[in-house]
């Protein structure tokens, strides 16, 4: 413990993240986290996060159960306030606003800030009804926008072929792999621009697995993806930069490659090891 | 030495392994049978009781035929019995019941699975607990001696105010004037009593308020964390997660805690008893006193004899009846529901 905030305390250690992002070809942040810390209550379950998330790449958040990542995910788009007694402090600025700011809509940032949850979950609703539902809440749309909107989301999430043809059947019939990609359907059809994933396939067989990792590099064209992933292969595979964070800190944040092969701080290459975790 | 030692215990095992096999698909087949024997038993109670409701009060099918349905005649004196009054009391004090009833249960329920704080939810779950275990004569004694005189007093005067064609303040309302048929539901010949099939559909909501509620709270808890979380991820608000997720996902269940609540509403005596008036003259107007089926055996059976004992269980398997059809439009409601989601 005291060790983290030895860590933590080293000149140089919040910068490195930004250096890492203009390391990647001088792409954009998106999104720019600043001394960021949530807590439960009196528990103090994120300390000082910075980071750079960059545009139109896939960021990876690792590290062991209970590390943060999923925390951290959700402030991104404050899901975390449906709750009582949860606390963020600090700034995460997209676009060149604070979405911490309690004056910042709701319903505007779930707009641009879309979420894939661990477990597939679709609505007891129809297919179609599933991704019409986010929509209706931001647009009015007449008949055909809708249908058109749908199967654009559809084919944007790989799901369009298999269900064409049975769009006004309860979304429960489908397959695990097929409801996940019906969730992913679900957040693009808002037309984010940020896309979270918590931890999206650790419900899901190999197959379907690795068909949401191609769909994550397709999405990545259009959306800046946040993923938390407790499969490091995963990470390894799909990501441009990777987040490592231990016991609620952010220990190391670099491009994917350089975490993988030679990281500058020992307990991510402990981790990335397989010594804890 | 070593080899056949472990061949006999080899041969022992067998024997042990069989014979606890025999003896698990011995205890099986009883088990299942003991299982059987107590489904079996809710039925004959449930056959037994109709049938016998039925062969007691032949007599008054017999003498009256159809026209026992349709009569609102109940005279002792002349012998002369039909069910028409009870009937419509006991549907009309349910109807109200459940109006009153279901939106109140349905606001308690997700108060207390959505929008309470932690430490108010324990409290007000066990209060609602609590109301359920009240017995139904003390209702009935609060609902005479408390409720009907408030009744009576203001809800009564006001009701007739907006709504009948003799109002107490004089000013025949617009709504009547233009409404045709509307004042007949809120005639009243005696305005200063509490009485009253309102009176008792209130009471009765009061009743059933903890059953509706605790089924309700029940099935709201059991919609996925996650499930809502997706919603208001995708910008919903508590209103519209509540609209569009909470309650589709629970509909099944939510329906079937209703008609629970109209279950006990269509069978309950004593309360009904109390504040309805116990008269038999018919009317269209929820102002006036009546009478249902339950209340009607309960006032009547200790002197009853002959053809009015008989009308009295004939009463009785009409309430079957009711409840019987009530049930299947239950399933009839639940069956399209499930084929309108396609499932």
């Amino acid at each position: 413990m005291t060790k983290m905030n030895e860590v933590a305390s080293q000149p140089g250690f919040g910068t490195s993240p930004h250096a890492a992002a203009a390391d990647l070809g001088q792409v954009p942040a998106k999104m720019t986290v600043r001394d960021l810390n949530f807590y439960y209550g009196d528990f103090h379950a994120l300390k000082h996060i910075a980071m750079d998330v960059p545009e139109k790449k896939v960021t990876a958040i690792i590290g062991p159960s209970g590390c943060g990542k999923s925390t951290l995910l959700r402030i991104f788009n404050r899901i975390y306030a449906i709750y009582p007694n949860l606390r963020a402090e600090g700034e995460i600025v997209l676009d060149g606003e604070n979405i911490l700011d309690p004056k910042y809509s709701l319903n505007r940032l779930r707009s641009k800030v879309g979420m894939v949850f661990q477990k597939p979950v679709p609505f007891p609703m129809t297919i179609f009804e599933n991704v019409a539902y986010g929509i209706r809440h931001h647009e009015k749309l007449n008949r055909s926008q809708m249908d058109e909107r749908v199967e654009q989301a559809l084919r944007g999430a790989a799901l369009w072929d298999e269900v064409k043809d049975k769009l006004k059947q309860s979304a429960l019939g489908l397959s695990g792999g097929q409801q996940q990609r019906l969730c992913i359907a679900r957040g693009i059809a808002l037309k984010p621009e940020v896309l979270l994933l918590d931890e999206p396939t650790s419900a899901l067989d190999p197959i379907a697995t690795s068909r949401i990792e191609q769909l994550v590099e397709e999405l990545k064209k259009d959306f800046t993806i946040v993923i938390v992933t407790h499969n490091m292969q995963q990470a390894a595979r799909c990501s441009d930069m990777t987040a490592f964070m231990y016991m609620g800190e952010l220990i190391e944040f670099d491009r994917t490659e350089k975490i993988f092969t030679k990281p500058d701080k020992k307990q991510t290459e402990d981790y990335i090891t397989g010594r804890f975790g | 030495m070593h080899a056949t030692a472990s061949n006999a215990a080899t041969g022992a095992d067998r024997a042990d392994e069989s014979a606890r096999t025999a003896k698990d698909s011995r205890n099986d087949l009883l088990f299942g049978w003991a299982l059987k024997a107590c489904a079996l038993l809710v039925l004959l109670a449930l056959v037994g009781a109709a049938a016998s409701t039925l062969w007691l009060g032949m007599d008054a099918f017999h003498t009256f035929g159809w026209g026992f349905l349709t009569s609102a005649a109940w005279d002792p004196s002349n012998d002369q019995y039909g069910a028409l009054v009870p009937v419509m009391g006991t549907i009309g004090t349910a109807l109200i019941a459940l109006v009153v009833a279901v939106p109140i249960s349905f606001g308690i329920a997700l108060f207390l699975t959505e929008i309470a704080p932690q430490w108010l939810r324990g409290p007000v779950a066990s209060a609602i607990e609590l109301l359920a275990g009240i017995p139904s004569i003390i209702y009935g004694m609060w609902g005479l001696f408390i409720f009907a005189p408030f009744v009576a007093a203001h809800i009564k005067p006001w009701l007739m105010n907006q709504f009948s064609a003799d109002p107490p303040d004089g000013k025949v309302s617009w709504l009547v004037q233009h409404v045709p048929g509307l004042a007949r539901f809120f005639s009243s010949e005696y305005p200063f009593f509490g009485a009253g099939v309102l009176t008792a559909g209130l009471v009765l909501a009061v009743m059933i308020i903890p059953f509706i509620s605790s089924v309700m709270r029940e099935v709201f808890q059991t919609v996925p964390t996650r499930l809502k979380e997706s919603a208001y991820a995708l910008g919903s608000s508590t209103w519209e997660v509540v609209w569009d997720i909470v309650v589709p996902y629970t509909r099944t269940a939510v329906i079937g805690g209703v008609f629970l609540g109209l279950g006990r509403a269509l069978g309950e005596t004593m309360a009904v008893a109390f504040v309805l008036g116990n008269t038999f003259k018919f009317s269209w107007s929820m102002l006036e006193t009546g009478s249902s089926i339950a209340s009607t055996i309960a006032n009547q059976f200790g002197e009853a004899q002959g053809l009015q004992r008989s009308a009295l269980m004939a009463l009785a398997f009409l309430l079957f009846v009711v409840t019987f059809i009530v049930l299947l439009i239950a399933r009839l409601m639940l069956r399209r529901l499930a084929t309108k989601e396609g499932r």
